[in-house]
């Protein structure tokens, strides 16, 4: 039995002002291809006594955490948050797909969950003239994360963005190999002990190198550092100003340090990241850089901003399956970039561009869309 | 003020706030107690939201005729007087004995006058979309917001134009610019006339144009090309026939010292008000600067010629060749004796020296002489290697002129190209056509032979601390001396006014005045232009001149000279535009210009204007962001002389005894809900569109139809911006579950065929009547299904609601020709003022708070002032009537009290 204190659940988690409306359900990108409904999944909360079972709710390791549920509802209740402290009580017993258990412990070990050596980390710097933070300081740290170190097409955005900040004459270092995961996907994962300790060392690391201002590649980073590591105790000593890079390149284009003296002649469309837009309310500034891009035309799919389709990477989905692994949702948001008639398929997340990119291969469409990071693209046009 | 009289002579007063249908019902119970009312309404029509409605539910009766019949009995009530467009400003005093402070906007046009006849409406060239029809189609700057309007009467919609504004001379720009998109190019013409601008064709081709500076268009592409329309105006407009001459209704004449933009624009429209007007002049032929420094290829002569003659034809008389108080003119004494007020306009003809060493030698020209000679006709010798002195417009026009005559011209300028005070499309084309520009270099010394120039030598300088101009002061880097080999030196370093033994007092050579109404230290003589602001531009000319005709009307008639004369305008910076439709990015159209050989081979004029096709295009361009152009077409016709363009707010006052809030309710915007694609995509609507799409008052005479197309599956989403507690908009908003049922009823009336699906979160049919009417539309076959939709996406040419049917509890996808949006009613998005100017309390949902929820639901929390219908929370219409005669009810015992 996995049980859990349904009242106190519901009423630490505010679930008893649900009406039942089904908005969440409504537009739950998941809802459409699985079980998951986090309208009955709260009902069920609600009404189950003083004991709820999650045995065989395998339809809570569906959730994305695209936050479409929390952004849509009229009673400010988080069906998402409900779903990751569901996963918590089943990760406490121990009950955890071997996956997950797998990239909780390299996350542990390596500082990364992608089971890559630590020493490697800093690799893809390693022929750029970066600052190491550590050593001389800057003013501005810049926090790349784990799929922007190590995987080959989150590199070349990592190596965009030196390009371009260093064009802006931006102050910016790196921690090259000590740098250590966020945890944004160890939380999301309901790991919530490995996720506390890894803050707290975060935290620590940053104060002692006294880090004021920081920026990252991920949103999922960037809503960690900004949303969750202040919340919990284990974070206290976390106080440095985070943005995301497209905020940073937004304002730079705005005050003229970033120039264009090149091109990128091409259709574009936008696909909103979800931790960037509808967890953090971030819709314009990566439209800024992309129409600040000489050549650029800016083409919207229909799904944008707040209703854009999540790509199924966020919420540990990069480790499990889900139950119906059959449909991608990432491959019908290709099939939308392709309407729109547009060349490239623009993204400012290292989760968005793998499943895209996959989407892209599995549709055989690699002649007529390509997906390319927001920097990536704003670094051709230097 | 006469018309209202304090407290109703003597009787026992209300005030009510708002006549919508609860300020309607509670001023006609008060006044038919006998009470006198004061019923003010912010719009320019009584009606409120019921006037909106189609049919009311339950019982489906139409609102207009329930309505029209309440309406119409306001003005004829004997007890109520009634203010539209007008608001409450200040409140004092306490319950039986309230000072109230109001407000009436201007309506524009006279309530008594106007027989609402809509003669003004077909003339008008400007549409806006109409809110009434919820934006569904539009109304005209000119408009009544419905044919049952009370009153019956039109009003103006205006709003500050930054172009007028700016324009030193404040001529309605967007009154000729509309005109000219119309195609009515001799009204655009006659419109910059009426506005005492006598130099159309001129300012056209000369102004620098500060309008173009401010226009809003800019913040989308460019600024409207407003000069050149003005040249359009003319040179399409124009019938090149002179006016008949202006009645004389006065006996006081007038004399203007000057024939200049100043001098001559006063005299044109001191003649039209009626007086007889003697313009002086020491130069042989009028027009001042204009024809004295302006050089042809700027303003073609016939075209000034034209202009000048129109001003003569009125009656003006020239006597030109005559000087005031020097060489044997008569002086400003003897202009005084013989006329009974005198305009000085003298222009700053003079020139400043360069203060260096032979500058008197052969060889040395100053620019103002050497155009005027040039521009009068006479030869100008002058060598092949010519040197310009000065940044200014002067020194441009002298260097192009000299150009023209076979020279090579160098201009010579002491600060950089960012502080030259020309135009810098003045400089441009200079340097088109081979003008050589030297930056940051001042002469020392002529160097002469023979008392003729041989060279000129100069000093390089580099820029200091800003002077008094804000300009970096130039200062000269020792020992840097070279020298220029010129034969020829054209100083236009400074023009003065030859303000001497004129007789009134002057700041250095500038006449001083009174800067709002142009009285000089002597009594009756006024002045204005360049003798008073030093050498400006034609349009500071062109308005000091009707400033001046203003000022001495006002003289000769005894009247107060400053009396409503300071405007509050606000500042063209501060103005914001909010389109009313998308604006389509198009860049400005630009003139053909003459090739560089052909401008230099003589003086012809280099721009060649717009073409009709382009100024039509161009016209078109203008935001209309001042919504009426004041293009005067109403004045034109309007039989009844009916419409006030400068009609003023008024403030009133009135005491009474009790006050009712009656100020109703806001939709809300469901632009605040992005995932429902309201505005993006056409197929979804709100409630209160679809109420006017099936009016058959409507914009389509009661067709529920979308772009012509009856939709076949219609869907209807409740509680949009109701129960909503991430919008702050917690509370219920009561009237949409019936609001809804009864819209699905009409639907299904209308368009049996359809189908229609109604997705809710809970129906809550509480009132009389309200449950069978829910039964009777699902038995109608209206589907309800049971869930809020989340969001809305395109599929096609139709749109896709995606929601859960919570009862089944699977995701459901429900395709619809038309989605209708039932919004919620919040409060007054001004609730914050009228609770501030009242002092009264809101409750947590931002309605007025009453004082007791249960005992006492239309008092407020200050004794004396009540609430009456939805300013207090969301009612239908029974609810709405009941609680006014109650809130009217309660006033009565206040005011039978006293």
């Amino acid at each position: 039995m996995l049980q859990i204190e349904s009242r106190t659940f519901a009423k630490e988690r505010g679930l008893f002002a649900c009406v039942q409306c089904g908005k969440c359900t409504g537009g739950c990108p998941m809802a459409m291809k699985t079980k998951l409904n986090p309208r009955a999944i709260i009902y069920r909360v609600l009404i189950a006594g003083n004991g709820f079972n999650l045995e065989g709710r395998d339809e809570l390791w569906d959730c994305t955490t695209c936050s479409t549920c929390y952004s849509r509802c009229p009673k400010q209740v988080n069906p998402m948050e409900a779903i990751v402290a569901m996963r918590s009580a089943i990760v406490e017993k121990g009950k955890i797909h071997p996956n997950v258990k797998t990239a909780l412990e390299s996350t542990f070990r390596n500082g990364n969950p992608l089971k890559l050596p630590r020493e490697d980390r800093g690799l893809w710097a390693k022929d750029l003239q970066v600052k190491a933070f550590a050593e001389t300081g800057a003013e501005y740290l810049f926090y790349v994360g784990c799929t922007p170190s190590y995987d080959p097409h989150g590199q070349k955005v990592a190596r965009a963005l030196v390009s371009l900040l260093q064009s802006a004459g931006v102050d910016f270092g790196i921690l090259g190999n000590d740098e250590n995961c966020c945890s944004s996907e160890v939380r999301r994962l309901g790991e919530v002990g490995l996720f506390e300790a890894m803050v707290e060392e975060n935290a620590e690391m940053f104060k002692e190198l006294n880090v004021q201002k920081m920026f990252t590649v991920s949103p999922h980073c960037f809503n960690v550092f900004k949303n969750d590591y202040h919340t919990i105790e284990a974070g206290a000593t976390f106080g440095a100003q985070v943005q995301h890079y497209t905020q940073m390149l937004a304002d730079l284009l705005k005050d003229g340090r970033l120039k264009f003296n090149g091109s990128f002649a091409k259709k574009v469309t936008y696909h909103d990241p979800c931790y960037l837009g509808k967890h953090n309310g971030i819709f314009d500034e990566p439209r800024e850089v992309l129409t600040g891009i000489p050549g650029v035309e800016l083409i919207e799919m229909d799904r944008s901003r707040e209703k854009s389709l999540c790509c199924e990477g966020g919420g540990g989905r990069m480790w499990v399956e889900g139950t119906n692994p059959g449909t991608r949702l990432a491959q019908l948001r290709v099939k939308e970039a392709l309407e729109t008639g547009a060349e490239v398929l623009a993204t400012a997340c290292p989760f968005c561009l793998l499943t895209l990119d996959e989407a892209v291969k599995h549709l055989n469409a690699e002649e007529k869309i390509r997906v390319l990071d927001v920097a990536e693209i704003a670094a051709q046009a230097l | 003020m006469s018309e209202l009289d304090s407290r109703a002579n003597g009787r026992h007063a209300a005030l009510v706030i708002g006549a919508g249908i609860a300020g309607i019902q509670a001023a006609l119970d008060i006044a038919d107690a006998g009470f006198k009312v004061y019923l003010v309404e912010k719009s320019p029509s009584i009606g409120g939201r019921m006037s909106q409605l189609d049919k009311t539910f339950p019982t489906l009766d139409c609102s207009s005729c329930i309505l029209t019949p309440k309406m119409a009995d306001v003005p004829r009530n004997p007890n109520i007087t009634l203010l539209t467009c007008t608001q409450v400003k200040n409140v004092e005093g306490q319950a039986g004995d309230f000072h109230v402070t109001l407000e009436r906007e201007p309506r524009y046009v006279d309530e008594k006058l106007c027989t609402g006849c809509g003669l003004c409406t077909d003339a008008c060239p400007v549409s806006v979309p109409n809110l009434f029809n919820a934006g569904l189609d539009s109304h005209k700057a000119i408009y009544r917001v419905f044919p049952q309007a009370v009153p019956p009467a039109f009003v103006i919609e205006k709003k500050p134009s930054p172009c007028k504004i700016t324009c030193p001379a404040h001529i309605p720009v967007q009154g000729y610019v509309a005109l000219i998109a119309q195609g009515k190019f001799r009204e655009a013409y006659q419109r910059v006339l009426d506005a005492g601008v006598p130099f159309v064709g001129t300012l056209g081709r000369v102004c620098y144009h500060p309008c173009e500076t401010e226009c809003k268009r800019a913040d989308w592409d460019e600024a409207v090309s407003i000069c050149a329309l003005k040249r359009f105006a003319y040179d399409a407009g124009t019938l090149h026939a002179p006016p008949k001459p202006a009645p004389v209704h006065y006996a006081e004449r007038v004399a203007v010292i000057g024939a200049g933009p100043a001098g001559l624009t006063a005299a044109y429209n001191l003649t039209l008000r009626g007086y007889k007007v003697t313009v002086f002049d020491a130069l042989p032929a009028p027009g001042g600067m204009l024809a004295a420094g302006i050089p042809e290829y700027r303003l073609p002569r016939d075209v000034l010629k034209d202009e000048i003659e129109t001003i003569t034809a009125l009656g003006v008389e020239l006597k030109m060749n005559t000087p005031i108080g020097r060489d044997g003119g008569p002086s400003l004494e003897d202009l005084r004796r013989d006329y009974q007020a005198v305009f000085m306009a003298i222009g700053a003809h003079g020139s400043s020296r360069l203060d260096v060493p032979n500058e008197d030698v052969q060889g040395v020209f100053q620019a103002v002489p050497f155009l005027r000679h040039l521009n009068m006709g006479h030869e100008a010798k002058i060598g092949k290697r010519v040197a310009v002195i000065g940044g200014g417009n002067s020194a441009i026009d002298a260097a192009r002129c000299a150009l023209r005559l076979g020279s090579e011209v160098q201009l010579v300028y002491r600060r950089s190209r960012v502080e030259m005070p020309a135009a810098a499309w003045e400089v441009a084309s200079a340097e088109e056509e081979g003008v050589k520009l030297t930056f940051l270099s001042a002469p020392t010394k002529v160097i002469e032979k023979d008392r003729r120039v041989i060279g000129i030598e100069c000093i390089r300088m580099e820029l200091g601390e800003p002077d008094s101009s804000g300009r970096r002061r130039p200062v000269p880097i020792p020992g840097s001396e070279y020298i220029l080999d010129v034969d020829t030196v054209i100083a236009a370093i400074g023009q003065n006014v030859e303000s001497a033994g004129l007789g009134v007092e002057t700041k250095r050579d500038r006449v001083i005045v009174d800067p709002l109404t142009l009285e000089t230290s002597v009594k009756g003589v006024f002045a204005g232009g360049d003798a008073v602001i030093g050498p400006g531009s034609v349009v500071e000319a062109i308005g000091a001149g009707i400033q001046a005709a203003e000022s001495i009307h006002r003289y000769l008639r005894g009247m107060d000279l400053r009396e409503g004369r300071t405007k509050d305008t606000p500042k063209a910076k501060d103005i914001e535009v909010v389109p009313t439709s998308p604006v389509k990015r198009a860049p400005r159209e630009r003139m053909q210009e003459l090739s560089i050989a052909e401008r230099l081979n003589g003086f012809i004029e280099v721009e060649l204007g717009l073409t009709q096709e382009q100024a039509i295009a161009e016209a078109q361009r203008c935001l209309a962001c001042a919504v009426c152009s004041e293009c005067n077409q109403c004045v034109t016709a309007c039989l009844r002389g009916a419409i006030i363009h400068d009609d003023k707010p008024k403030r009133m006052d009135v005491d009474v005894d009790a006050i009712l809030v009656a100020t109703g309710f806001d939709v809300f915007d469901p632009h605040r809900k992005p995932e429902l694609g309201y505005g993006k995509y056409p197929q979804v609507i709100t409630s209160l569109e679809f109420e006017r799409l099936a009016s058959a008052s409507g914009p389509t005479a009661g067709k529920i139809s979308l772009n012509g197309h009856p939709p076949k599956k219609i869907t209807f989403i409740q509680c949009v911006g109701s129960r909503d507690r991430s919008l702050n908009l917690p509370n219920c908003s009561r009237v949409c579950c019936m609001a809804v049922a009864k819209q699905a009823h009409l639907a299904h009336d209308r368009l049996p065929d359809a189908e229609i699906t109604v997705f809710y979160m809970d129906v809550r049919a509480f009132g009389k009547g309200f449950e069978e009417f829910y039964d009777r539309v699902r038995e109608e076959g209206v589907i309800y299904r049971r869930g809020n939709p989340s969001e809305i996406i395109r599929r096609g040419d139709k749109v896709v609601v995606r929601a859960e049917d919570t009862l089944i509890g699977e995701q459901v996808e429900v395709e619809s020709d038309l989605v209708v949006l039932a919004v919620g009613m919040s409060p007054r998005a001004d609730a914050s003022n009228v609770s501030e100017t009242l002092n009264l309390v809101r409750g947590a949902d931002g309605f007025f708070a009453e004082a007791h929820p249960k005992l006492r639901t239309v008092e407020s929390n200050v004794p004396g002032i009540f609430l009456a219908g939805c300013s207090q929370g969301p009612k239908d219409i029974p609810d709405t009537v009941a609680h006014a005669k109650a809130a009217a009810s309660a006033a009565m015992i206040l005011l039978n009290r006293n």
